[in-house]
Protein backbone atom coordinates (compact mmCIF):
# COMPACT_ATOMS: atom_id res chain seq x y z
CA UNK A 1 0.00 0.00 0.00
CA UNK A 2 1.31 3.38 -0.91
CA UNK A 3 2.29 5.52 2.02
CA UNK A 4 -0.02 8.24 0.83
CA UNK A 5 -3.06 5.98 0.88
CA UNK A 6 -2.95 5.85 4.66
CA UNK A 7 -4.42 9.32 4.80
CA UNK A 8 -7.35 8.56 2.54
CA UNK A 9 -8.12 5.51 4.65
CA UNK A 10 -7.96 7.48 7.88
CA UNK A 11 -11.30 7.80 9.64
CA UNK A 12 -11.96 10.23 12.50
CA UNK A 13 -13.71 8.85 15.50
CA UNK A 14 -17.03 10.63 15.29
CA UNK A 15 -19.92 11.44 13.00
CA UNK A 16 -18.13 14.03 10.86
CA UNK A 17 -16.58 11.32 8.83
CA UNK A 18 -13.42 11.80 6.88
CA UNK A 19 -15.04 10.31 3.84
CA UNK A 20 -12.95 9.29 0.87
CA UNK A 21 -11.46 12.41 -0.58
CA UNK A 22 -13.53 12.46 -3.75
CA UNK A 23 -16.79 12.32 -1.79
CA UNK A 24 -15.71 15.07 0.50
CA UNK A 25 -14.78 17.77 -1.92
CA UNK A 26 -17.71 20.11 -1.49
CA UNK A 27 -18.95 21.57 1.79
CA UNK A 28 -22.19 20.12 3.04
CA UNK A 29 -23.80 23.45 3.78
CA UNK A 30 -25.17 25.58 0.96
CA UNK A 31 -22.89 28.41 -0.01
CA UNK A 32 -24.44 31.79 -0.60
CA UNK A 33 -22.47 34.13 -2.78
CA UNK A 34 -23.43 37.60 -3.86
CA UNK A 35 -23.21 37.01 -7.58
CA UNK A 36 -23.04 40.77 -8.36
CA UNK A 37 -19.62 40.91 -6.72
CA UNK A 38 -18.15 38.08 -8.69
CA UNK A 39 -15.88 38.61 -11.63
CA UNK A 40 -18.53 38.66 -14.33
CA UNK A 41 -16.96 36.38 -16.98
CA UNK A 42 -16.15 33.65 -14.48
CA UNK A 43 -19.15 33.79 -12.17
CA UNK A 44 -20.63 30.52 -13.42
CA UNK A 45 -17.51 28.43 -12.92
CA UNK A 46 -15.73 27.38 -9.74
CA UNK A 47 -13.06 29.76 -8.59
CA UNK A 48 -10.57 26.99 -7.97
CA UNK A 49 -10.68 23.40 -9.07
CA UNK A 50 -8.09 20.70 -8.44
CA UNK A 51 -8.37 17.63 -10.65
CA UNK A 52 -6.53 14.54 -9.50
CA UNK A 53 -3.60 16.70 -8.52
CA UNK A 54 -0.34 14.98 -7.60
CA UNK A 55 3.11 16.26 -6.81
CA UNK A 56 6.21 14.17 -6.37
CA UNK A 57 9.51 15.94 -5.75
CA UNK A 58 12.62 14.58 -7.43
CA UNK A 59 14.67 12.43 -5.06
CA UNK A 60 11.67 11.61 -2.86
CA UNK A 61 11.15 8.15 -4.31
CA UNK A 62 7.51 7.20 -4.70
CA UNK A 63 6.34 9.53 -1.96
CA UNK A 64 3.84 12.09 -3.18
CA UNK A 65 3.72 15.43 -1.39
CA UNK A 66 0.25 15.95 -2.83
CA UNK A 67 -1.66 12.80 -3.65
CA UNK A 68 -4.57 12.61 -6.11
CA UNK A 69 -6.30 15.66 -4.76
CA UNK A 70 -9.71 16.68 -6.06
CA UNK A 71 -11.28 19.84 -4.80
CA UNK A 72 -13.71 22.52 -5.87
CA UNK A 73 -13.47 25.85 -4.10
CA UNK A 74 -16.41 28.22 -4.59
CA UNK A 75 -16.44 31.99 -4.30
CA UNK A 76 -17.19 33.98 -1.18
CA UNK A 77 -15.71 31.70 1.46
CA UNK A 78 -13.00 31.98 4.06
CA UNK A 79 -11.36 28.58 4.16
CA UNK A 80 -8.80 27.27 6.61
CA UNK A 81 -6.25 24.94 5.05
CA UNK A 82 -5.16 22.89 8.03
CA UNK A 83 -2.83 20.04 8.65
CA UNK A 84 0.39 19.07 10.42
CA UNK A 85 3.83 20.07 9.20
CA UNK A 86 4.82 18.39 5.96
CA UNK A 87 1.29 17.40 5.00
CA UNK A 88 1.54 19.18 1.65
CA UNK A 89 -0.23 22.48 2.35
CA UNK A 90 2.56 24.70 1.01
CA UNK A 91 3.16 22.40 -1.97
CA UNK A 92 -0.52 22.64 -2.82
CA UNK A 93 -0.46 26.42 -2.46
CA UNK A 94 2.62 26.67 -4.67
CA UNK A 95 0.94 24.63 -7.40
CA UNK A 96 -2.13 26.85 -7.28
CA UNK A 97 0.15 29.86 -7.71
CA UNK A 98 2.11 28.34 -10.57
CA UNK A 99 5.28 28.13 -8.50
CA UNK A 100 5.42 24.36 -8.87
CA UNK A 101 4.42 22.23 -11.81
CA UNK A 102 2.15 19.29 -10.86
CA UNK A 103 3.45 15.77 -11.51
CA UNK A 104 -0.01 14.88 -12.77
CA UNK A 105 -3.49 16.33 -12.66
CA UNK A 106 -4.22 20.00 -13.01
CA UNK A 107 -5.19 23.19 -11.24
CA UNK A 108 -7.86 25.42 -12.74
CA UNK A 109 -8.45 28.96 -11.58
CA UNK A 110 -11.54 30.47 -13.19
CA UNK A 111 -11.26 27.55 -15.60
CA UNK A 112 -7.65 28.32 -16.57
CA UNK A 113 -4.36 26.66 -15.70
CA UNK A 114 -1.92 28.92 -13.78
CA UNK A 115 -0.81 31.68 -16.16
CA UNK A 116 -0.46 35.48 -16.09
CA UNK A 117 -4.27 35.79 -16.32
CA UNK A 118 -4.75 33.68 -13.19
CA UNK A 119 -1.98 35.52 -11.37
CA UNK A 120 -3.96 38.70 -11.92
CA UNK A 121 -6.80 37.31 -9.81
CA UNK A 122 -4.78 35.61 -7.07
CA UNK A 123 -3.27 37.57 -4.24
CA UNK A 124 -0.69 35.35 -2.60
CA UNK A 125 1.10 35.77 0.69
CA UNK A 126 3.91 33.20 1.01
CA UNK A 127 5.25 32.01 4.33
CA UNK A 128 8.53 33.78 3.51
CA UNK A 129 9.50 37.41 3.28
CA UNK A 130 9.68 38.00 -0.44
CA UNK A 131 10.17 41.74 -0.59
CA UNK A 132 13.32 43.37 -1.94
CA UNK A 133 15.12 44.58 1.17
CA UNK A 134 16.83 47.41 -0.66
CA UNK A 135 13.50 49.06 -1.46
CA UNK A 136 11.49 51.48 0.62
CA UNK A 137 7.97 50.62 1.76
CA UNK A 138 6.60 53.33 -0.53
CA UNK A 139 8.52 51.84 -3.47
CA UNK A 140 6.97 48.45 -2.77
CA UNK A 141 3.52 50.08 -2.75
CA UNK A 142 4.32 51.62 -6.16
CA UNK A 143 5.63 48.24 -7.35
CA UNK A 144 2.35 46.51 -6.48
CA UNK A 145 0.34 49.38 -7.97
CA UNK A 146 2.36 49.08 -11.20
CA UNK A 147 1.88 45.37 -11.62
CA UNK A 148 -1.59 44.74 -10.22
CA UNK A 149 -4.50 46.64 -11.68
CA UNK A 150 -6.66 45.71 -8.68
CA UNK A 151 -4.25 47.21 -6.15
CA UNK A 152 -5.51 50.12 -4.03
CA UNK A 153 -2.72 52.50 -3.03
CA UNK A 154 -5.03 54.41 -0.68
CA UNK A 155 -5.97 51.25 1.16
CA UNK A 156 -2.31 50.28 1.49
CA UNK A 157 -1.25 53.64 2.90
CA UNK A 158 -4.26 53.61 5.18
CA UNK A 159 -3.28 50.27 6.67
CA UNK A 160 0.40 51.25 6.91
CA UNK A 161 -0.63 54.38 8.82
CA UNK A 162 -2.91 52.37 11.12
CA UNK A 163 -0.03 50.06 11.99
CA UNK A 164 2.41 52.95 12.40
CA UNK A 165 4.73 51.77 9.63
CA UNK A 166 6.60 54.57 7.94
CA UNK A 167 6.36 54.46 4.16
CA UNK A 168 9.83 56.02 3.92
CA UNK A 169 11.47 53.18 5.85
CA UNK A 170 13.69 50.81 3.92
CA UNK A 171 12.61 47.21 4.28
CA UNK A 172 16.04 46.15 5.50
CA UNK A 173 15.60 48.41 8.54
CA UNK A 174 12.33 46.76 9.55
CA UNK A 175 11.96 43.80 11.87
CA UNK A 176 10.83 40.43 10.47
CA UNK A 177 7.37 40.88 12.00
CA UNK A 178 6.97 44.37 10.52
CA UNK A 179 8.05 43.11 7.09
CA UNK A 180 5.38 40.42 7.34
CA UNK A 181 2.83 43.08 8.19
CA UNK A 182 3.92 45.13 5.16
CA UNK A 183 3.58 42.02 2.98
CA UNK A 184 0.13 41.30 4.31
CA UNK A 185 -0.94 44.90 3.76
CA UNK A 186 0.27 44.74 0.15
CA UNK A 187 -1.52 41.46 -0.46
CA UNK A 188 -4.76 42.56 1.19
CA UNK A 189 -4.78 45.91 -0.63
CA UNK A 190 -5.70 44.07 -3.79
CA UNK A 191 -9.25 43.34 -4.90
CA UNK A 192 -8.43 39.80 -5.93
CA UNK A 193 -10.79 36.89 -6.55
CA UNK A 194 -8.68 34.51 -4.51
CA UNK A 195 -6.44 35.34 -1.58
CA UNK A 196 -4.02 32.64 -0.55
CA UNK A 197 -2.38 33.36 2.76
CA UNK A 198 0.29 30.92 3.90
CA UNK A 199 0.91 31.32 7.62
CA UNK A 200 -0.06 35.02 7.72
CA UNK A 201 0.03 35.35 11.50
CA UNK A 202 2.87 33.01 12.43
CA UNK A 203 5.58 35.64 12.74
CA UNK A 204 3.71 38.44 14.45
CA UNK A 205 2.95 39.19 18.06
CA UNK A 206 -0.48 38.26 19.48
CA UNK A 207 -1.56 41.90 19.63
CA UNK A 208 -0.91 42.35 15.94
CA UNK A 209 -2.71 39.10 15.10
CA UNK A 210 -6.07 40.60 15.96
CA UNK A 211 -5.36 43.56 13.70
CA UNK A 212 -4.23 41.29 10.90
CA UNK A 213 -7.30 39.08 11.16
CA UNK A 214 -9.50 42.18 11.22
CA UNK A 215 -7.60 43.39 8.16
CA UNK A 216 -8.23 40.12 6.38
CA UNK A 217 -11.94 40.12 7.16
CA UNK A 218 -12.60 43.77 6.46
CA UNK A 219 -10.52 44.07 3.31
CA UNK A 220 -11.65 41.17 1.30
CA UNK A 221 -14.31 41.40 -1.32
CA UNK A 222 -17.32 39.27 -0.28
CA UNK A 223 -17.28 37.70 -3.74
CA UNK A 224 -13.70 36.58 -3.17
CA UNK A 225 -12.40 33.55 -1.39
CA UNK A 226 -9.62 33.41 1.15
CA UNK A 227 -7.59 30.28 1.72
CA UNK A 228 -5.74 30.58 4.98
CA UNK A 229 -3.08 28.11 5.95
CA UNK A 230 -1.97 28.17 9.57
CA UNK A 231 -1.20 26.15 12.66
CA UNK A 232 -2.67 28.82 14.93
CA UNK A 233 -6.19 27.47 14.59
CA UNK A 234 -7.66 28.93 17.74
CA UNK A 235 -6.73 32.42 16.53
CA UNK A 236 -8.50 32.08 13.21
CA UNK A 237 -11.33 29.64 13.68
CA UNK A 238 -13.87 32.35 14.38
CA UNK A 239 -13.35 33.88 10.96
CA UNK A 240 -13.51 30.64 8.98
CA UNK A 241 -16.47 29.42 6.95
CA UNK A 242 -14.97 26.09 5.90
CA UNK A 243 -11.97 23.96 6.72
CA UNK A 244 -9.82 21.66 4.67
CA UNK A 245 -7.88 19.03 6.62
CA UNK A 246 -4.88 17.51 4.88
CA UNK A 247 -2.74 14.59 5.87
CA UNK A 248 0.19 13.01 4.04
CA UNK A 249 -0.61 14.97 0.92
CA UNK A 250 -4.23 13.88 0.74
CA UNK A 251 -7.46 15.65 1.37
CA UNK A 252 -8.87 14.28 4.61
CA UNK A 253 -11.86 16.48 5.17
CA UNK A 254 -13.49 19.46 3.54
CA UNK A 255 -16.48 20.70 5.41
CA UNK A 256 -17.99 23.78 6.95
CA UNK A 257 -16.95 24.99 10.37
CA UNK A 258 -20.58 24.98 11.48
CA UNK A 259 -21.03 21.32 10.66
CA UNK A 260 -18.05 20.38 12.79
CA UNK A 261 -19.34 22.49 15.64
CA UNK A 262 -22.91 21.22 15.41
CA UNK A 263 -22.17 17.56 14.78
CA UNK A 264 -19.10 17.22 16.97
CA UNK A 265 -19.84 19.88 19.54
CA UNK A 266 -16.19 20.82 19.42
CA UNK A 267 -14.15 23.75 18.32
CA UNK A 268 -12.00 23.36 15.20
CA UNK A 269 -8.90 23.59 17.35
CA UNK A 270 -10.04 20.75 19.60
CA UNK A 271 -11.14 18.64 16.66
CA UNK A 272 -7.83 19.25 14.89
CA UNK A 273 -5.90 18.11 17.98
CA UNK A 274 -7.97 14.93 18.13
CA UNK A 275 -7.60 14.14 14.46
CA UNK A 276 -3.88 14.76 14.36
CA UNK A 277 -3.04 13.43 17.82
CA UNK A 278 0.40 11.84 17.78
CA UNK B 1 4.43 44.50 -18.88
CA UNK B 2 7.96 44.14 -20.27
CA UNK B 3 8.51 47.87 -19.80
CA UNK B 4 7.42 47.70 -16.15
CA UNK B 5 9.61 44.67 -15.50
CA UNK B 6 12.53 46.39 -17.20
CA UNK B 7 12.01 49.50 -15.11
CA UNK B 8 12.29 47.59 -11.84
CA UNK B 9 15.15 45.48 -13.14
CA UNK B 10 17.06 48.62 -13.98
CA UNK B 11 16.20 50.12 -10.57
CA UNK B 12 17.75 47.08 -8.95
CA UNK B 13 20.92 47.19 -11.06
CA UNK B 14 21.64 50.89 -11.27
CA UNK B 15 22.93 51.38 -7.72
CA UNK B 16 25.57 48.59 -7.79
CA UNK B 17 26.51 49.70 -11.33
CA UNK B 18 26.98 53.23 -10.04
CA UNK B 19 29.34 51.92 -7.35
CA UNK B 20 31.35 50.09 -10.04
CA UNK B 21 31.52 53.26 -12.10
CA UNK B 22 32.69 55.27 -9.09
CA UNK B 23 35.50 52.72 -8.57
CA UNK B 24 36.43 52.99 -12.26
CA UNK B 25 36.30 56.79 -12.14
CA UNK B 26 38.42 56.77 -8.98
CA UNK B 27 41.21 54.70 -10.54
CA UNK B 28 41.02 56.80 -13.71
CA UNK B 29 41.30 60.09 -11.80
CA UNK B 30 44.21 58.70 -9.77
CA UNK B 31 46.01 57.65 -12.96
CA UNK B 32 45.40 61.07 -14.54
CA UNK B 33 46.71 62.84 -11.41
CA UNK B 34 49.86 60.71 -11.41
CA UNK B 35 50.38 61.45 -15.15
CA UNK B 36 50.13 65.15 -14.40
CA UNK B 37 52.88 64.89 -11.74
CA UNK B 38 55.41 63.70 -14.35
CA UNK B 39 57.78 66.49 -15.20
CA UNK B 40 61.02 65.95 -17.19
CA UNK B 41 62.45 69.03 -15.46
CA UNK B 42 62.42 67.28 -12.10
CA UNK B 43 65.64 65.75 -10.77
CA UNK B 44 66.32 62.08 -11.37
CA UNK B 45 65.25 60.76 -7.95
CA UNK B 46 61.88 62.49 -8.03
CA UNK B 47 61.40 61.45 -11.67
CA UNK B 48 62.04 57.83 -10.64
CA UNK B 49 59.43 58.04 -7.89
CA UNK B 50 57.10 59.68 -10.36
CA UNK B 51 57.59 56.88 -12.89
CA UNK B 52 57.07 54.25 -10.16
CA UNK B 53 53.87 56.00 -9.06
CA UNK B 54 52.70 56.03 -12.68
CA UNK B 55 53.38 52.33 -13.04
CA UNK B 56 51.51 51.56 -9.83
CA UNK B 57 48.57 53.70 -10.84
CA UNK B 58 48.42 51.89 -14.20
CA UNK B 59 48.36 48.58 -12.33
CA UNK B 60 45.60 49.90 -10.11
CA UNK B 61 43.67 51.13 -13.13
CA UNK B 62 44.15 47.80 -14.89
CA UNK B 63 42.84 45.88 -11.88
CA UNK B 64 40.04 48.46 -11.61
CA UNK B 65 38.95 47.60 -15.14
CA UNK B 66 39.16 43.86 -14.46
CA UNK B 67 37.30 44.27 -11.18
CA UNK B 68 34.57 46.39 -12.75
CA UNK B 69 34.10 43.97 -15.64
CA UNK B 70 33.88 40.90 -13.40
CA UNK B 71 31.93 42.87 -10.79
CA UNK B 72 29.28 43.94 -13.31
CA UNK B 73 28.84 40.36 -14.51
CA UNK B 74 28.52 39.17 -10.92
CA UNK B 75 25.98 41.87 -10.13
CA UNK B 76 23.63 40.83 -12.92
CA UNK B 77 24.04 37.11 -12.20
CA UNK B 78 23.54 37.49 -8.44
CA UNK B 79 20.47 39.66 -9.03
CA UNK B 80 19.06 37.07 -11.43
CA UNK B 81 19.61 34.33 -8.84
CA UNK B 82 18.17 36.37 -5.99
CA UNK B 83 15.06 37.56 -7.80
CA UNK B 84 14.29 34.25 -9.48
CA UNK B 85 15.36 31.50 -7.13
CA UNK B 86 15.51 32.81 -3.57
CA UNK B 87 12.66 34.20 -1.46
CA UNK B 88 12.22 37.10 -3.87
CA UNK B 89 11.34 34.51 -6.50
CA UNK B 90 7.95 34.15 -4.80
CA UNK B 91 7.22 37.73 -5.82
CA UNK B 92 8.82 37.52 -9.28
CA UNK B 93 7.03 34.35 -10.33
CA UNK B 94 3.61 35.43 -9.06
CA UNK B 95 3.61 38.63 -11.07
CA UNK B 96 1.09 38.61 -13.92
CA UNK B 97 3.85 38.12 -16.48
CA UNK B 98 5.04 35.22 -18.59
CA UNK B 99 8.39 33.53 -18.01
CA UNK B 100 9.51 34.97 -21.36
CA UNK B 101 8.72 38.51 -20.22
CA UNK B 102 10.52 38.02 -16.91
CA UNK B 103 13.57 36.53 -18.62
CA UNK B 104 13.64 39.12 -21.40
CA UNK B 105 13.50 41.99 -18.94
CA UNK B 106 16.38 40.57 -16.94
CA UNK B 107 18.36 39.89 -20.08
CA UNK B 108 17.86 43.34 -21.56
CA UNK B 109 18.74 45.07 -18.29
CA UNK B 110 21.84 42.89 -17.89
CA UNK B 111 23.05 43.55 -21.46
CA UNK B 112 22.44 47.27 -21.00
CA UNK B 113 24.42 47.22 -17.74
CA UNK B 114 27.32 45.38 -19.38
CA UNK B 115 27.36 47.71 -22.39
CA UNK B 116 27.30 50.77 -20.16
CA UNK B 117 30.28 49.41 -18.25
CA UNK B 118 32.19 48.70 -21.47
CA UNK B 119 31.44 52.21 -22.80
CA UNK B 120 32.58 53.67 -19.44
CA UNK B 121 35.83 51.70 -19.62
CA UNK B 122 36.49 52.88 -23.18
CA UNK B 123 35.68 56.45 -22.19
CA UNK B 124 38.07 56.26 -19.25
CA UNK B 125 40.87 54.94 -21.52
CA UNK B 126 40.20 57.80 -23.93
CA UNK B 127 40.33 60.36 -21.10
CA UNK B 128 43.62 58.93 -19.77
CA UNK B 129 45.14 59.02 -23.28
CA UNK B 130 43.97 62.60 -23.79
CA UNK B 131 45.37 63.72 -20.44
CA UNK B 132 48.68 61.94 -21.16
CA UNK B 133 49.07 63.35 -24.69
CA UNK B 134 48.15 66.90 -23.69
CA UNK B 135 50.48 66.72 -20.68
CA UNK B 136 53.37 65.53 -22.87
CA UNK B 137 52.69 68.33 -25.36
CA UNK B 138 52.78 70.89 -22.60
CA UNK B 139 56.57 70.24 -22.48
CA UNK B 140 56.98 70.53 -26.28
CA UNK B 141 55.66 73.97 -27.16
CA UNK B 142 57.02 73.79 -30.72
CA UNK B 143 54.86 70.71 -31.47
CA UNK B 144 51.09 71.23 -31.33
CA UNK B 145 48.29 68.80 -30.67
CA UNK B 146 46.74 69.71 -34.03
CA UNK B 147 49.93 68.63 -35.79
CA UNK B 148 49.89 65.31 -33.97
CA UNK B 149 46.24 64.84 -34.85
CA UNK B 150 47.02 65.47 -38.55
CA UNK B 151 49.92 63.04 -38.51
CA UNK B 152 47.87 60.49 -36.65
CA UNK B 153 45.03 60.80 -39.18
CA UNK B 154 47.51 60.35 -42.02
CA UNK B 155 49.08 57.29 -40.40
CA UNK B 156 45.67 55.82 -39.66
CA UNK B 157 44.63 56.20 -43.31
CA UNK B 158 47.80 54.35 -44.32
CA UNK B 159 47.08 51.65 -41.78
CA UNK B 160 43.50 51.42 -43.05
CA UNK B 161 44.73 50.98 -46.60
CA UNK B 162 47.21 48.26 -45.74
CA UNK B 163 44.63 46.66 -43.44
CA UNK B 164 42.11 46.48 -46.29
CA UNK B 165 44.78 44.99 -48.54
CA UNK B 166 45.99 42.36 -46.03
CA UNK B 167 42.68 41.53 -44.35
CA UNK B 168 40.53 41.71 -47.46
CA UNK B 169 37.95 43.85 -45.67
CA UNK B 170 37.69 47.57 -44.96
CA UNK B 171 38.66 48.54 -41.41
CA UNK B 172 35.26 50.18 -40.79
CA UNK B 173 33.51 46.93 -41.71
CA UNK B 174 35.94 44.99 -39.56
CA UNK B 175 35.17 47.26 -36.58
CA UNK B 176 31.42 46.94 -37.24
CA UNK B 177 31.86 43.15 -37.46
CA UNK B 178 33.73 43.12 -34.15
CA UNK B 179 31.13 45.34 -32.46
CA UNK B 180 28.28 43.07 -33.60
CA UNK B 181 30.35 40.01 -32.65
CA UNK B 182 30.99 41.48 -29.17
CA UNK B 183 27.36 42.48 -28.54
CA UNK B 184 26.19 39.00 -29.54
CA UNK B 185 28.98 37.49 -27.43
CA UNK B 186 28.03 39.57 -24.37
CA UNK B 187 24.33 38.71 -24.76
CA UNK B 188 25.10 35.02 -25.26
CA UNK B 189 27.41 35.04 -22.25
CA UNK B 190 24.69 36.51 -20.03
CA UNK B 191 22.09 34.03 -21.27
CA UNK B 192 24.58 31.22 -20.64
CA UNK B 193 25.28 32.44 -17.12
CA UNK B 194 21.56 32.78 -16.40
CA UNK B 195 21.05 29.30 -17.86
CA UNK B 196 23.73 27.85 -15.60
CA UNK B 197 22.12 29.49 -12.56
CA UNK B 198 18.80 27.98 -13.62
CA UNK B 199 20.30 24.53 -14.26
CA UNK B 200 21.90 24.71 -10.80
CA UNK B 201 18.36 24.65 -9.37
CA UNK B 202 18.14 21.00 -10.38
CA UNK B 203 20.43 20.25 -7.45
CA UNK B 204 17.95 21.28 -4.76
CA UNK B 205 20.44 20.98 -1.89
CA UNK B 206 23.47 22.52 -3.61
CA UNK B 207 22.03 25.11 -5.96
CA UNK B 208 25.04 27.42 -6.13
CA UNK B 209 27.54 24.58 -6.53
CA UNK B 210 25.23 23.10 -9.16
CA UNK B 211 25.26 26.39 -11.06
CA UNK B 212 29.08 26.60 -10.92
CA UNK B 213 29.40 22.98 -12.12
CA UNK B 214 26.94 23.67 -14.95
CA UNK B 215 29.04 26.69 -15.97
CA UNK B 216 32.27 24.68 -16.09
CA UNK B 217 30.62 21.89 -18.07
CA UNK B 218 29.25 24.43 -20.57
CA UNK B 219 32.66 26.12 -20.82
CA UNK B 220 34.35 22.76 -21.42
CA UNK B 221 31.89 21.90 -24.18
CA UNK B 222 32.39 25.34 -25.73
CA UNK B 223 36.16 24.85 -25.57
CA UNK B 224 35.82 21.65 -27.60
CA UNK B 225 33.46 23.37 -30.02
CA UNK B 226 35.91 26.29 -30.29
CA UNK B 227 38.74 23.89 -31.07
CA UNK B 228 36.70 22.18 -33.78
CA UNK B 229 35.57 25.50 -35.25
CA UNK B 230 39.23 26.60 -35.44
CA UNK B 231 40.03 23.68 -37.76
CA UNK B 232 39.03 25.58 -40.95
CA UNK B 233 41.40 28.39 -39.91
CA UNK B 234 44.32 26.02 -39.35
CA UNK B 235 43.55 24.28 -42.66
CA UNK B 236 43.48 27.57 -44.54
CA UNK B 237 46.65 28.75 -42.79
CA UNK B 238 48.44 25.60 -43.96
CA UNK B 239 47.14 25.77 -47.50
CA UNK B 240 47.05 29.58 -47.69
CA UNK B 241 50.80 29.88 -48.07
CA UNK B 242 50.43 28.36 -51.53
CA UNK B 243 47.68 30.73 -52.60
CA UNK B 244 48.21 34.39 -53.49
CA UNK B 245 44.51 35.32 -53.19
CA UNK B 246 44.01 34.35 -49.59
CA UNK B 247 43.47 37.20 -47.07
CA UNK B 248 43.66 37.22 -43.27
CA UNK B 249 39.90 37.82 -43.02
CA UNK B 250 39.40 34.96 -45.46
CA UNK B 251 41.34 32.71 -43.10
CA UNK B 252 39.77 34.01 -39.88
CA UNK B 253 36.16 34.57 -40.86
CA UNK B 254 35.06 30.90 -41.18
CA UNK B 255 36.35 30.19 -37.69
CA UNK B 256 34.89 33.38 -36.26
CA UNK B 257 31.55 32.73 -37.96
CA UNK B 258 31.50 29.11 -36.81
CA UNK B 259 32.37 30.20 -33.27
CA UNK B 260 29.64 32.88 -33.43
CA UNK B 261 27.16 30.32 -34.72
CA UNK B 262 28.06 27.94 -31.86
CA UNK B 263 27.70 30.79 -29.35
CA UNK B 264 24.28 31.72 -30.74
CA UNK B 265 23.21 28.09 -30.71
CA UNK B 266 24.31 27.76 -27.08
CA UNK B 267 22.53 30.99 -26.16
CA UNK B 268 19.29 29.84 -27.79
CA UNK B 269 19.55 26.50 -25.98
CA UNK B 270 20.25 28.22 -22.68
CA UNK B 271 17.38 30.66 -23.22
CA UNK B 272 14.90 27.82 -23.54
CA UNK B 273 16.58 25.98 -20.65
CA UNK B 274 15.89 29.09 -18.57
CA UNK B 275 12.26 29.21 -19.64
CA UNK B 276 11.88 25.47 -18.97
CA UNK B 277 13.37 25.82 -15.50
CA UNK B 278 11.17 28.83 -14.72
CA UNK B 279 7.98 27.11 -15.78
CA UNK B 280 8.23 23.33 -15.54
CA UNK B 281 11.02 22.79 -13.02
CA UNK B 282 10.62 25.76 -10.71
CA UNK B 283 11.13 24.64 -7.13
CA UNK B 284 11.66 27.54 -4.78
CA UNK B 285 12.92 26.71 -1.31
Amino acid sequence: MDENNISTAYTPNDSVQALPAQDNTIPKDPIYVDSDKMSAPYSNMPLLQLNDLCKRYPGMGTYMSVFHMNLVIPRGRIIGLLGPNGCGKTTLIKMINGLLAPTSGNVLINGMSPCPATKKVISYLPERTYLDNSMKVSQMVTYFADFYEDFSTEKAYGMLGALGISSDARLKTLSKGTKEKVQLILVMSRQADLYILDEPIAGVDPAARDYILRTIITNYNPGSTIILSTHLISDIENVLDDVIFMKNGSLMLYTSVDSIRSQMGKSIDTYFREVYAC
Amino acid sequence: MLRKLLKYEWMGLRFPLMIMMIVLAGTMVLTCCVILTINPKLDQTIAWYSAMALMLSFFLYYFGIIGCTIGTTLIVVVRFYKTCYTDQGYLTHTLPATAYQILNSKLLAAVLTQLLMIISIMLSIFIILQVGIRHVFSFIPEYSYAELYDQLSFQLSLIAESFAKDFGIRISYWIAYLVIYSVIGITANIITLFGCVSLGQLYAKHRVIGAICAYFIVQFVMFIVGYISALPMYTKMLTGSYSRDVTIFGIMSPTMNLSLFATILLAVGMYFANVHMMTKRLNLE
